[in-house]
């Protein structure tokens, strides 16, 4: 279970064990109209369903009912200027099921920073208390550029 | 002499009972200690998100990245568990960066990531080093994956690292046929690119040999009293006596009639 090595399929299916597991996953905002229950992921292209499931049950502690997975292609674009083609990674997504009796909301993270103008008003006093402090520096060599001591 | 006996096996009990009192002592220590603990109780799908405090935080701060020379301290269970902690702390940050990068905001202290990353890659090594110790102990060798040198479809040398294949290489007739007998190795195209990627190394040390043949003359014209020791171990590939007796190296001088 790891992107090092990655051992193929052998008769009577040994047990793989791994001890330092380097897959990553990120949890990921789901559609607009989603059940509850289903989670999105993306995920290292190497796992399977069944790495996925053990990775969140033994890693997460959290049940696992179902999962699938599909593999995003990366988009193709090209350089404005120069005209050359580049690829964007491709992603595997794994969209997870949770039992009937969880749910799970993707939670709002800017809902408190959204005041962008007190945003601005804070770094703008920041910006004029190091201008006086740099003037308040300076004020006995103003000969002095500010790059010449700290 | 009976009573020396009995003497030393009494000597000895008490230092044993004395012991094991030392060692009772250490484990109520232990279990006093095991009762304090900073383990983060399990938050389920929430641990994949940063604590909710630091979501309209700009500058979040941290410390920094766990040294080789720390790691080499811990016991392997330790860095079993160190292990998923940082894992854990890097989805978190993966899953942070990418909901910042969705709605078009900054994320905070993108250097989180590299620093645990850099743990990671030394908890890693110093596993390593611990696997190689025990096997050249155990075994004589490193009981590192093996490292072959072999040619390449194009030509060139390369060292390869044998993996596993589900049929093996005398029955599979697909890598053998376009690899080995007729195949690219031997192919016009290959032996085009070899011809010209040759010609290209060999010019390239042609031109510095030229290059540095130049520059003797030129130190020679500029300094003919230079010391001919230290520019022979400077330029050792360049025949001093031969540009000594060149043109270039001569310089101008007036005729004394």
């Amino acid at each position: 279970m790891s992107t090092r090595w990655y051992p193929i399929y052998q008769r009577g299916n040994p047990q793989l064990r791994v001890f330092l597991p380097n897959f990553w996953m990120k949890l990921v905002r789901p559609h607009p109209k989603q059940l509850p229950n289903i989670v999105h992921f993306h995920c290292s292209m190497e796992m399977t369903k069944y790495d996925i499931k053990n990775y969140l049950e033994k890693i997460y502690e959290v049940p696992v009912v179902d999962v699938r997975t599909k593999i995003n292609m990366g988009k193709f674009k090209k350089d404005v200027v120069k005209g050359y083609v580049i690829k964007e990674d491709d992603v595997k997504v794994a969209f997870v099921t949770l039992p009937k009796t969880m749910t799970f909301k993707y939670p709002d993270l800017f809902e408190k920073s959204i005041n962008e103008e007190e945003e601005h008003a804070k770094s703008l006093d920041e910006s004029k208390k190091n201008f006086r402090k740099y003037i308040d520096h300076n004020k006995s060599r103003p000969d002095i550029p500010s790059w010449f001591s700290i | 002499m009976n009573t020396v006996i009995i003497k030393n096996i009494f000597r000895s009990t008490t230092t044993l009972c004395m012991r094991s009192q030392k060692s009772i002592n250490t484990a109520a220590a232990c279990i006093v200690k095991r009762d304090f603990h900073t383990t983060k109780p399990t938050q389920d799908l929430m641990e994949f998100f940063d604590a909710k405090k630091n979501w309209p935080e700009t500058n979040i701060r941290v410390g920094r990245a766990w040294k080789l020379d720390e790691l080499r301290l811990k016991s392997n269970t330790d860095l079993h568990k160190l292990w998923y902690v940082l894992l854990k702390e890097r989805n978190m940050l993966y899953t942070m960066e990418h909901e910042c990068n969705e709605r078009v905001r900054l994320f905070p202290n993108p250097e989180r990531i590299d620093k645990v990353e850099e743990s990671m890659n030394n908890i890693e090594s110093v596993i390593r080093e611990r696997n190689i110790a025990y096997y050249k102990l155990e075994t004589g060798e490193t009981g590192e994956r093996p490292v072959k040198d072999v040619i390449n479809l194009i030509g060139m040398p390369e060292k390869y690292q044998p993996s596993e294949y589900d049929t093996p290489k005398f029955m599979n007739t697909r890598w053998v046929r376009p690899y080995l007998k007729h195949g690219f190795i031997n192919s016009l195209a290959v032996k085009k690119f070899r011809r010209l990627y040759n010609e290209k190394i060999h010019s390239e040390v042609r031109k510095a040999h030229n290059r540095d043949f130049n520059h003797v003359q030129h130190l020679l014209k500029r300094f003919p009293n230079l010391d001919m020791d230290t520019l022979k171990a400077e330029y050792p590939n360049v025949d001093i006596e031969k540009a000594k007796r060149t043109k270039k190296s001569r310089g101008h001088f007036m005729p004394t009639y």
